[in-house]
C-alpha cells in the first residue's frame, strides 16, 4: 500500500505546497527534516530515492482501504465516521482530572491510567508553554501527564518526541494525537520493509486520537497576545462560536470569525476530523461540558476503555440519539468538501478511495 | 628558508630566504623604526617575522586593526623621524587608498615604503588585481622585484628614494616573488635615525596646490629610473624584437627564449621600476627594435605605458610592431591578463608572434611538477574537520529553512567565505569585500518599505568584524535596519594564518594586551547582542531562528575556537563510530556524516559500507555525534590520549 518516492519530493509536495499536517512523524527519522515552535522544514535534500519519510507522511497517497484492513481487519460500513464498536459519552472520575482537563478529561484520565499501570512507559502529548505554542512531550508518570492537561487548538509536530522517545529505547507507548498524527502512526505501522529500522509507530501500544476540524498557523498565538493583552493564558476553549482564553484576571472572549485567517489550509483537505484509525477517539460533546464524545473503534481500544471503568475512573453513558445525526452531520459536510475538491483536482491527492468509499460518502448524510 | 635566516648577522653571506624573507630583511638593514599591517596572502610573513625581530632590532611592529590605519600609522613614523613600512595585499590597499592618495600629496618626511602584495591567479583571494594601476593614481613610483633577492636590494632602495624625494615608494609583490626561496645577500644595518620628534615647523597638509609638485617629484623619479640598476636588458645589442618584462614575468621570459634557441635573436628589457618609466633607457633599446614583445601579468600596465611613451617618440622608433595583452598575442588559455603566466605561456606568446615552432608543449619544470604531483589526490575546498563554521553554518541553515521566509545570507571575507562552496551548502548569496556584508544587510534591512520580507543574516568573522563591520553597525543602529549580524567568532585571523587582531590578547610582538570584547563593543552601541557556542546545533538553531523573527539589528556572537588552534591545546576525548549500530546505506540519512554534513573527519568505508571516522584527521569537536540518527558516533569515555 505505501507509495515511495524520493524524499525531496515531500518537500515540493506537502511542505512547499504547504500541505505539511505538521504531524512531525518525520523529524528524527533522519538529520535532514526538524522542527522548532511548530514548524517542520527540510534542512537540506538528500540524496535518496527513497524514504519512509514519504511513505509515513498523511498528506502522501493514503490507500484508505487499506489502512482500514490493516488496522480493523474490515473495510467500513459506517463513512462518516469510519469503523467503530461504540460511541459513548464519557467523563473522568477524577475531580483532579475533571478541574485541568477539557470537558471530561477522558484522555488525560487513559493516558494517565496507560503510564501509572505500566502498559505504557510513557505518553506522546503537548506541555502548553506560556502564551506560546505548546511543546512535544513525553510525560513519564501522572504528573507530567496531568501537566498537559487541556486543549491546545495549533499543529504541534509532538510525534518527533515520539521519535526520540524510541530512540533513547522507549518501548510501549501511548500516543495522543490529531487524526492526521494517527494516520501517520499507521502509515508507519505498515511499512513493508523495516528490518534494519526501528519503526516508532510499532511501539505505540495505545493511540488516542482526538476530534479534530481544524488546527490554528502558530501566529495565533501572538495574535492571542494582543486579545489577552499580554496576560499569562490559563486555558484555552471554543464552546461554540467564540474562543476563551482564561486568564488571572478573568475569560477573554474571541469571536471564532476572527480565528479563521489562522486555520492552515491543509485543514481544509483534511478528510479525516475524528481520527478514524486510532484505538479510540475522544472530542467535545458540544453540548455538555461535563462530559467528552468518546468513540471506541478497535477491540483493544474497548478492552483498555473497560479497564479504566472497572478500576472506577471513568464512567459512560450512551450517545444521546438525537445528537448523532448532528455528528454525522458536520463530518459528511467536511468529507464532501475534500471528496469535491479531489474530483475537481484541486491537489487532494492524496486520498486514494475506491468507489465504495466515495459513494459512500456522496450518499452518506443525506436526511440528516 | 626560515624565520632562523633572518637572525643570521653576517654581513655578506647569503642565505636562502623567500620573498617576503628578503623584504623583512631589507627592512631591517634600511634601520626599520616602525611597521603596520594587516594581514593578507601573499605578504602576511612580512609582519609577522617582523613582529618576531622588533625588539631585537629596536623597531615596533603591529597588527593594525586595517590596512587604512596601518597605513596612517607608517606616515605618523615617517613625519616623526622614522623610516616606516605598510605592508597591504591588494585589496588592503583598496582599503587605505582613500589615505595614502592624501599621504602622497602632502609628502613625508623618513622614507616610508608600502608593500603591497598583488596576487595573480588569485590563489589566495576573491579576485585578480593589479594595484600597479592605483599606485599610478596615487603619483608614486612603484619597484617590481623579479628575484628574492632583489626584493631586499629593492626595499633598501625604496627607503632611500622615498626618503629622498619625501613621497611613499610601493614595492610591489606577487606571490610567485614573496613565496619563492633564493639566494639573497646579507648587508649591515644601516644607522639611521630613531629618535621620534615631531619637527615644530613640518606641516604635512593635503592640499590641491601641491599637485604640482608630485608632478615635479615624478619627474625627477623619471631621470633616477633611468640610472637605477633593477631596469636592465639581456640579449643581443641589436636585437629585432625584444620583450619588455617585469617580476617573474622576467625569468619566464628568460627561461622560454632559452627553450626556443632565441638567445641571439631575442633580447629581454627587465623593468625594474615599472612607474614612471625609465624613459631614455627604454627610448634607446626601442630604436633597434622591430617587435616588441609584452609580458606581464594581470593588467597590460607596462604594455600601456610603454605604447604611450612610443607614440610620443614615434618617429624616432618607426617602424615598430606591439604584441601583449592588446593585441591577444600574449594569453593564457582564458585569454590576455587572466590568470598568471607561466614559463609555457610565454614560450607560446613568443611562438605565436615570432611565426617559429613551439619545440615541446612543456618546460621541463612543468612536467616534472606534473609527474611529482600525479599521485596527490585532488581534495575539494572545505572547512577543516571540527571547524567551527561547518556546526555554525549547519545551524544557520537549520533555522532558515525552520524560518522558512527565505531569510538571505550574506557572506563576508574569511575561511567562513568557503560556505560559498559545498562544505558550507554555498548559504551565502553574496560576498564582496572585508565588511560588506553588514554594509548590504543595512541596505536590504530598510527595503520593508517596498515590501521586502526577507529575513537578512551577514556573517563577518571575528577579525572582519573590527577590521571594517562596525561603522555599519553604528549606520544601522542610527537608522533602524532589520539584520541579523552573525560574528563566528574562532579567537584568531584564522584564514591568514591566526595572526592576532584587537579581540586577542597578545599583539604582533608577543606581548599579553587586554583584548577586546566584541560584546563589549555592540552593547556600547546599545544593539542587542547574544552570544552561544556553535557547538550546541539545537541550541545555535534555536537562537538564530528566534533573532531571525526579531526586529531591529541584532547581533549573534558565535564563538569557539578555530579547530587548528584548539587542536593543539585540547584533550578532548576521542570520537568514533560504532560500526555494529551504524546501519550504512539502509540508514534515512543517505550518508548524512560522510556526504552532506562531510567533515574530512568522517569518511565512507567501502569494505563494510559503513561510515568511519579517520582519527588522524578529528580534532574531536563531537559534532558529528548529535547529528547521527542511529546514534552511532560515540564519544569516548574516559579517554585522553594524544592530546
Amino acid at each position: 500500500m505505501e507509495q515511495s518516492k524520493m524524499p525531496s519530493w515531500l518537500r515540493k509536495e506537502v511542505m512547499e505546497s504547504g500541505d505539511c499536517t505538521r504531524c512531525g512523524l518525520c523529524v528524527g527519522l533522519c538529520p535532514y527534516i526538524k522542527t522548532q515552535h511548530e514548524h517542520v522544514a527540510f534542512i537540506h535534500d538528500c540524496s535518496r530515492v527513497d524514504g519512509n519519510c514519504y511513505r509515513v507522511c498523511p498528506r502522501t497517497q493514503t490507500n484508505w482501504v487499506d489502512l482500514d484492513r490493516q488496522v480493523f481487519g474490515t473495510e467500513r460500513t459506517d463513512h462518516g465516521l469510519g469503523n467503530y464498536l461504540k460511541v459513548l459519552y464519557a467523563r473522568s472520575l477524577n475531580k483532579e482530572i475533571t478541574r485541568a482537563g477539557q470537558y471530561g478529561g477522558v484522555v488525560s484520565t487513559l493516558a494517565a491510567y496507560m503510564v501509572e499501570s505500566g502498559q505504557s512507559q510513557a505518553a506522546v502529548l503537548t506541555r502548553g508553554e506560556d502564551n506560546g505554542p505548546p511543546t512535544p512531550y513525553l510525560a513519564r508518570n501522572r504528573e507530567e501527564v496531568l501537566a498537559c492537561s487541556g486543549s491546545n487548538y495549533s499543529a504541534s509536530p509532538s510525534l518527533s518526541i515520539l521519535n526520540t522517545g524510541v530512540f533513547e529505547g522507549l518501548e510501549d507507548l501511548t500516543t495522543v494525537g490529531r487524526p492526521c498524527q494517527i494516520l501517520a502512526l499507521r502509515k508507519m505501522q505498515g511499512l513493508n520493509e523495516a528490518s534494519q529500522h526501528n519503526p516508532s509507530a510499532r511501539k505505540v501500544n495505545f493511540m488516542i486520537g482526538l476530534f479534530c476540524f481544524w488546527a490554528l498557523e502558530t501566529e495565533f498565538y501572538s495574535f492571542l497576545q494582543i486579545k489577552t493583552e499580554g496576560e499569562r493564558i490559563l486555558r484555552l476553549d471554543i464552546p461554540q462560536n467564540y474562543l476563551v482564553a482564561t486568564t488571572e484576571k478573568g475569560n477573554v472572549q474571541v469571536p471564532i470569525d476572527e480565528l479563521r485567517a489562522f486555520v492552515r489550509p491543509t485543514c481544509l483537505r483534511c478528510f479525516d476530523p475524528t481520527a478514524e484509525f486510532a484505538d479510540v477517539s475522544v472530542g467535545s460533546t458540544e453540548n455538555d461540558p461535563e462530559w467528552n464524545t468518546l468513540v471506541i473503534r478497535s477491540s483493544k481500544g474497548q478492552e483498555i476503555v473497560n479497564r479504566v471503568c472497572t478500576a472506577g475512573l471513568l464512567e459512560t453513558k450512551p450517545y444521546p440519539e438525537e445528537r448523532l445525526p448532528l455528528l454525522l452531520s458536520a463530518v459528511y459536510k467536511k468529507k464532501k468538501r475534500v471528496l469535491e475538491g479531489l474530483k475537481q483536482g484541486k491537489g487532494y491527492m492524496y486520498l486514494n478511495l475506491n468507489s465504495d468509499y466515495a459513494k459512500g460518502i456522496e450518499e452518506g448524510g443525506t436526511g440528516l | 628558508m626560515s624565520f632562523l635566516s633572518l637572525q643570521v648577522n653576517k654581513s655578506g653571506r647569503s642565505v636562502l630566504m623567500t620573498g617576503n624573507e628578503a623584504i623583512t630583511r631589507g627592512a631591517i638593514e634600511a634601520g626599520l623604526g616602525y611597521a603596520a599591517s594587516y594581514p593578507g596572502s601573499p605578504t602576511s610573513e612580512i609582519l609577522a617575522n617582523l613582529g618576531r625581530l622588533a625588539k631585537e632590532y629596536n623597531f615596533y611592529a603591529e597588527w593594525s586593526v586595517n590596512e587604512k590605519v596601518a597605513i596612517e600609522e607608517a606616515a605618523a613614523a615617517s613625519f616623526a623621524g622614522l623610516r616606516s613600512l605598510c605592508i597591504a595585499k591588494q585589496n588592503g590597499l583598496n582599503v587605505a587608498l582613500d589615505s595614502l592618495v592624501s599621504i602622497s600629496i602632502s609628502g613625508i618626511k623618513a622614507g616610508m615604503v608600502l608593500v603591497v602584495g598583488d596576487d595573480p591567479g588569485a590563489h589566495s583571494s576573491t579576485n585578480e588585481e593589479d594595484s600597479r594601476l592605483l599606485s599610478k593614481v596615487v603619483h608614486i613610483p612603484i619597484l617590481e622585484p623579479s628575484t628574492p633577492e632583489e626584493a631586499k636590494e629593492m626595499t633598501l632602495a625604496a627607503f632611500q628614494l622615498s626618503e629622498k624625494f619625501k613621497l611613499p615608494v610601493t614595492l610591489r609583490c606577487v606571490t610567485r616573488i614573496s613565496h619563492a626561496s633564493g639566494n639573497v645577500t646579507l648587508g649591515e644595518v644601516e644607522a639611521v635615525n630613531k629618535e621620534a620628534i615631531f619637527a615644530q615647523k613640518d606641516r604635512f597638509v593635503t592640499n590641491a596646490a601641491l599637485h604640482q609638485m608630485q608632478e615635479v617629484k615624478l619627474a625627477k623619479l623619471r631621470q633616477v629610473a633611468d640610472t637605477l640598476p633593477f631596469n636592465t636588458y639581456f640579449g643581443p645589442q641589436n636585437a629585432k624584437t625584444i620583450i619588455i618584462a617585469s617580476g617573474p614575468s622576467t625569468l619566464y621570459a628568460l627561461e622560454a627564449i632559452d627553450a626556443l634557441d632565441l638567445e641571439n635573436e631575442v633580447g629581454v628589457l627587465k623593468l625594474g621600476m615599472t612607474w614612471p618609466l625609465p624613459e631614455k633607457f627604454l627610448l634607446e633599446h626601442l630604436k633597434h627594435a622591430e617587435k616588441v614583445i609584452f609580458i606581464e601579468e594581470i593588467e597590460p600596465f607596462n604594455e600601456e605605458n610603454v605604447m604611450v611613451l612610443a607614440a610620443q617618440h614615434i618617429s624616432k622608433i618607426y617602424p615598430l610592431e606591439f604584441y601583449g595583452q592588446r593585441s591577444g598575442h600574449v594569453a593564457g588559455p582564458k585569454g590576455p591578463g587572466i590568470g598568471e603566466m607561466d614559463p609555457d605561456k610565454v614560450k607560446q606568446s613568443i611562438a605565436r608572434v615570432l611565426g617559429v615552432d613551439n619545440k615541446s608543449e612543456e618546460t621541463d619544470a612543468k612536467s616534472s611538477a606534473k609527474s611529482e604531483t600525479s599521485d596527490v589526490p585532488v581534495r575539494e575546498m572545505a572547512f577543516c574537520a571540527g571547524c567551527p563554521h561547518r556546526a555554525s553554518f549547519w545551524a544557520m541553515k537549520s533555522a532558515v529553512a525552520l524560518d522558512g521566509r527565505k531569510a538571505v545570507i550574506l557572506g563576508d571575507i574569511g575561511c567562513y567565505s568557503l560556505a560559498l562552496r559545498r562544505t558550507g551548502w554555498t548559504l551565502p548569496q553574496t560576498m564582496h569585500a572585508m565588511g560588506s556584508s553588514a554594509g548590504i544587510a543595512n541596505g536590504l534591512g530598510k527595503l520593508d518599505r517596498f515590501n521586502f520580507k526577507q529575513p537578512v543574516i551577514a556573517v563577518v568573522g571575528d577579525s572582519t568584524f573590527f577590521h571594517s563591520t562596525i561603522p555599519a553597525l553604528v549606520n544601522a543602529r542610527y537608522t533602524g535596519a532589520h539584520f541579523l549580524l552573525i560574528v563566528l567568532d574562532n579567537g584568531t585571523t584564522a584564514m591568514t594564518g591566526h595572526q592576532p587582531h584587537p579581540g586577542m590578547s597578545k599583539n604582533a610582538m608577543g606581548e599579553i594586551v587586554e583584548g577586546l570584547q566584541i560584546e563589549e563593543v555592540v552593547k556600547g552601541l546599545r544593539i542587542p547582542v547574544v552570544t552561544q557556542d556553535p557547538f550546541d546545533l539545537q541550541g545555535t538553531t534555536t537562537v538564530v531562528l528566534k533573532l531571525l523573527r526579531t526586529e531591529g539589528t541584532k547581533v549573534l556572537v558565535l564563538r569557539q575556537p578555530c579547530a587548528l588552534v584548539a587542536a593543539k591545546a585540547s584533550t578532548r576525548p576521542r570520537v568514533y563510530i560504532n560500526q555494529e549500530q551504524c546501519i550504512g546505506d539502509d540508514c534515512g540519512c543517505s550518508r548524512f556524516c560522510s556526504t552532506t554534513f562531510s567533515c574530512p573527519a568522517t569518511i565512507w568505508d567501502p569494505l563494510k559500507g559503513k561510515a568511519i571516522i579517520d582519527e588522524v584527521v578529528c580534532n574531536r569537536c563531537q559534532v558529528c555525534v548529535s547529528l547521527c540518527p542511529q546514534g552511532a558516533i560515540k564519544v569516548e569515555e574516559g579517554a585522553n590520549f594524544g592530546r
